[in-house]
């Protein structure tokens, strides 16, 4: 009896088993695959271009998904080449991790393929593509350039009776000063947050204002241990020792929409977050610089950036590299972009390329935002992001819980840093 | 007409091997890639290099190792009374609840099963400066809380989270063992006219002996597998006083790949985890006899 029951229980075992195991989906060697940023902007952008692209006749067709769920693109990215899973193209990649796959060779080098100058030229991309280079050459397409910028409430500004944006550290501290008086709390959202990643928005642009874009992070040492990252780390300790900043804005409510603080960086992607939820608090916006100690004019800023990479595993990457010359050299889908995301395009002439004036005409935020771009630098290009922004965080918690000096958290920062190296 | 005949033995073995290939499959393979990769240098890619024994001396020097395994201890520190009081407040009150008992069981075990990015947030909002309850401490205490930005009370913050969860958990295993204690004890104790605090410390948390050390098994396993709430509410910080080793091993693996470093760390805090375990087991465990 327990034998006539055991044949179809294994047969049905093996059959699954089977069946599971063997079914591997035959890859579409004609389909192009690619990732796209796991958010339903993009990939209704995409959707719309990958449309485009299917439809002319003779091209290799392109299959596009979100990049799987995962802690973080990175980690999807990551463990796809472990299993051999990758795509052909991937977008959302930040341009530490690109400098980590260019390191392994996992990158194709766009500078070799012929009609790179042609496209670089068509795009006018050109000083973003020279901020993307690593190790002087060219693995990423920049996709978007968002230069980091201050947001201040014009309302509040106003009321106590401001009627310029600040951009020094003193016209801060005397705005604090008056806001206190008036009955407020905190002026500004000077830290972005507790994560590593948070320094992004926070000290690394605020380092590119005072220090005139030089580089925090060169030849595997970190450069910031200097009168430009004291004055920040100075003003960042200040702000919080006498409380017109908080380190907890981040698990809050929006601070700047609450009315808790004036001033907070915010991106251009925060337009359609704010425009969709609080439309009153986006018209009193003004945008500002990032500020320095004397006012410097046109002080640089960090570029919150993403580019587009083509692996070197791909067996089509001449198909992949006409799709890439056809998109890019397409301004239109430039504009869609911006219209879409509110992000800037890699591109030097937004301003003045007619295509784009009619969106920006009628979004004068988004305007403003851009003419920061030719200043915007994107983060260094490193390996060890982590190890220098995790640390940049301790520095920057030491000079608030442990009340130690800004020379003294810069320098053990930098020790921490160059020391790790060494190893 | 041919019959197939099996023995008993091999029948016992072919239903096992289902189990046993799937333990090969999930368990011995990532174990023996485990062991592959703390010997090696290998970023994803490619094929691993021998590299001795440089992954355990670059760990056992790096602080943040120490820092993070310090940090587990620490955490248990506050979780472990917080925990264990809070769990078996809930089966005795469970106890003498007369409606309603599964509903209120299956309410405290359901923080158990939600997702742990969804309370993170929620958590961050309750705790953060403006949330409600530093809020409603402000007004009525006139005290603030720091909960997740000074480094001496982050930790506390999240061993109070973690408690959360696993109140309905611990409580409804103290619950099992606590029911389990046959009530002719407590009448003997009564003709002998044992005190309540006597009863409590003598009679039954020694016969709850077997759930409270798997309560602490269970804590000490939470406390190394701690993930969720320092990577989403803190970062690890400030300070690093609430990174633990997960999130150390995931930053080291997935963001500055190095999984041989990270499978490195893991092999260490595995035995810190184990030898914890087996610490408690040893002092704490006893052969109760009820009957």
């Amino acid at each position: 009896m327990l034998t006539r029951l055991l044949f179809p229980v294994i047969f049905t075992g093996a059959t699954l088993l089977l069946s599971g195991c063997g079914q591997e989906e035959e890859k579409e060697t004609s389909t192009l695959k690619m990732w796209v940023a796991p958010n339903i902007t993009q990939e209704t952008f995409w959707g719309g271009v990958i449309r485009d692209w299917n439809a002319i006749p003779g091209n290799p067709k392109i299959e596009f998904t979100a990049i799987p769920v995962a802690g973080s693109s990175e980690e999807a990215i990551m463990n796809a080449l472990a299993s051999g899973t990758e795509p052909d193209i991937s977008t959302n990649i930040f341009i530490g991790f690109a400098t980590q796959l260019a390191g392994q060779g996992l990158l194709t080098n766009f500078s070799t393929l012929a009609g790179y100058d042609a496209l670089v030229a068509t795009r006018k991309m050109e000083p973003f593509t020279k901020a993307w280079e690593i190790n002087g050459e060219n693995y990423v397409i920049p996709i978007y350039v968002s230069p980091i910028v201050y947001w201040w409430r014009g309302d509040l500004l106003k009321k106590l009776g401001i009627d310029h944006i600040p951009v020094t550290y003193e016209e801060v501290y005397s705005l604090s000063e008056k806001n206190v008086a008036a009955g407020g709390h905190y002026s500004m959202q000077v830290t972005a947050g507790k994560n590593w990643w948070d320094r992004w928005f926070d000290f690394v642009p605020l380092y590119y204002a005072a220090s005139g874009n030089k580089p925090y992070f060169n030849n595997d040492r970190a450069e910031f241990n200097n009168p430009a990252g004291l004055e920040v780390l100075t003003f960042i300790q200040k702000m919080f020792l006498n409380k017109w900043s908080s380190y907890d804005f981040t698990s809050a409510d929006d601070p700047l929409v609450t009315s808790d603080v004036i001033g907070a960086v915010r991106g251009p992607w925060d337009i359609t977050r704010y425009r969709e939820q609080y439309p009153e608090i986006l018209n009193t916006i003004r945008i500002g610089p990032m500020l320095t100690a004397t006012g410097r004019a046109a002080p640089a800023t960090m570029a919150d950036s993403k580019g587009l990479v083509l692996f070197n595993s791909s067996d089509k990457k001449e198909e992949a590299w006409k799709f890439i010359q056809w998109v890019y050299s397409n301004p239109k889908y430039d504009v869609k972009w911006l219209e879409a995301t509110n992000m800037p395009p890699a591109r030097e002439d937004l301003l003045t390329n007619p295509l784009f004036s009619a969106y920006l005409e009628n979004n004068p935020l988004a305007k403003e935002i851009i003419s920061y771009v030719n200043r915007a630098t994107p983060p260094a290009a490193t390996t060890r992001t982590i190890d220098v922004q995790r640390s940049m965080t301790q520095m920057i918690e030491r000079t608030i819980f442990e009340n130690a000096s800004p020379a003294q958290a810069l320098q053990k920062s930098a020790d921490e840093i160059n020391h790790a190296q060494g190893k | 007409m041919f019959r197939l005949t099996i023995k008993e033995s091999s029948l016992g073995g072919l239903l096992a091997s289902t189990y046993l290939g799937y333990s090969l499959v999930f368990w011995l393979y990532p174990f023996l890639w485990l062991g592959v990769l703390s010997f090696t240098d290998w970023q994803f890619i490619g094929l691993p290099t021998f590299s001795g024994l440089k992954n355990c001396v670059a760990v056992l020097h790096d602080p943040l190792f120490w820092k993070a395994m310090k940090n587990v201890f620490l955490f248990l520190f506050y979780y472990l009374p917080i925990v264990l009081s809070a769990s078996l407040l809930f089966a005795f009150g469970l106890r003498r609840i007369k409606y309603g008992k599964a509903f209120i069981a299956l309410s405290f075990l359901l923080a158990n099963v939600s997702s742990g990015v969804a309370y993170s947030i929620v958590f961050s909002k309750l705790f953060s400066e403006y949330g409600p309850i530093t809020l409603f401490l402000q007004a009525h205490l006139g005290m603030t809380v720091p909960w997740f930005t000074a480094p001496d009370v982050a930790m506390i913050s999240i061993a109070l989270i973690v408690t959360w969860k696993f109140v309905g958990y611990y409580g409804l295993i103290f619950y099992s063992g606590l029911i389990a204690i046959p009530k002719e004890i407590y009448d003997a104790a009564a003709l002998d006219q044992t005190g309540p605090i006597k009863r409590l410390f003598r009679l039954t948390l020694p016969l709850m002996n077997a759930q409270i050390v798997m309560v602490l098994v269970l804590a000490i396993s939470v406390a190394f597998a701690l993930f969720t709430e320092p990577y989403l509410i803190t970062g690890g910080g400030p300070l690093d006083s609430t990174t633990t080793p997960m999130v150390v091993m995931y930053e080291a693996a997935f963001r500055r790949m190095q999984p041989g470093w990270a499978a490195t760390m893991s092999i260490f805090v595995a035995a810190f985890s184990f030898s914890l375990i087996w610490l408690v087991r040893r002092s704490l465990e006893k052969n109760i006899e009820k009957v």
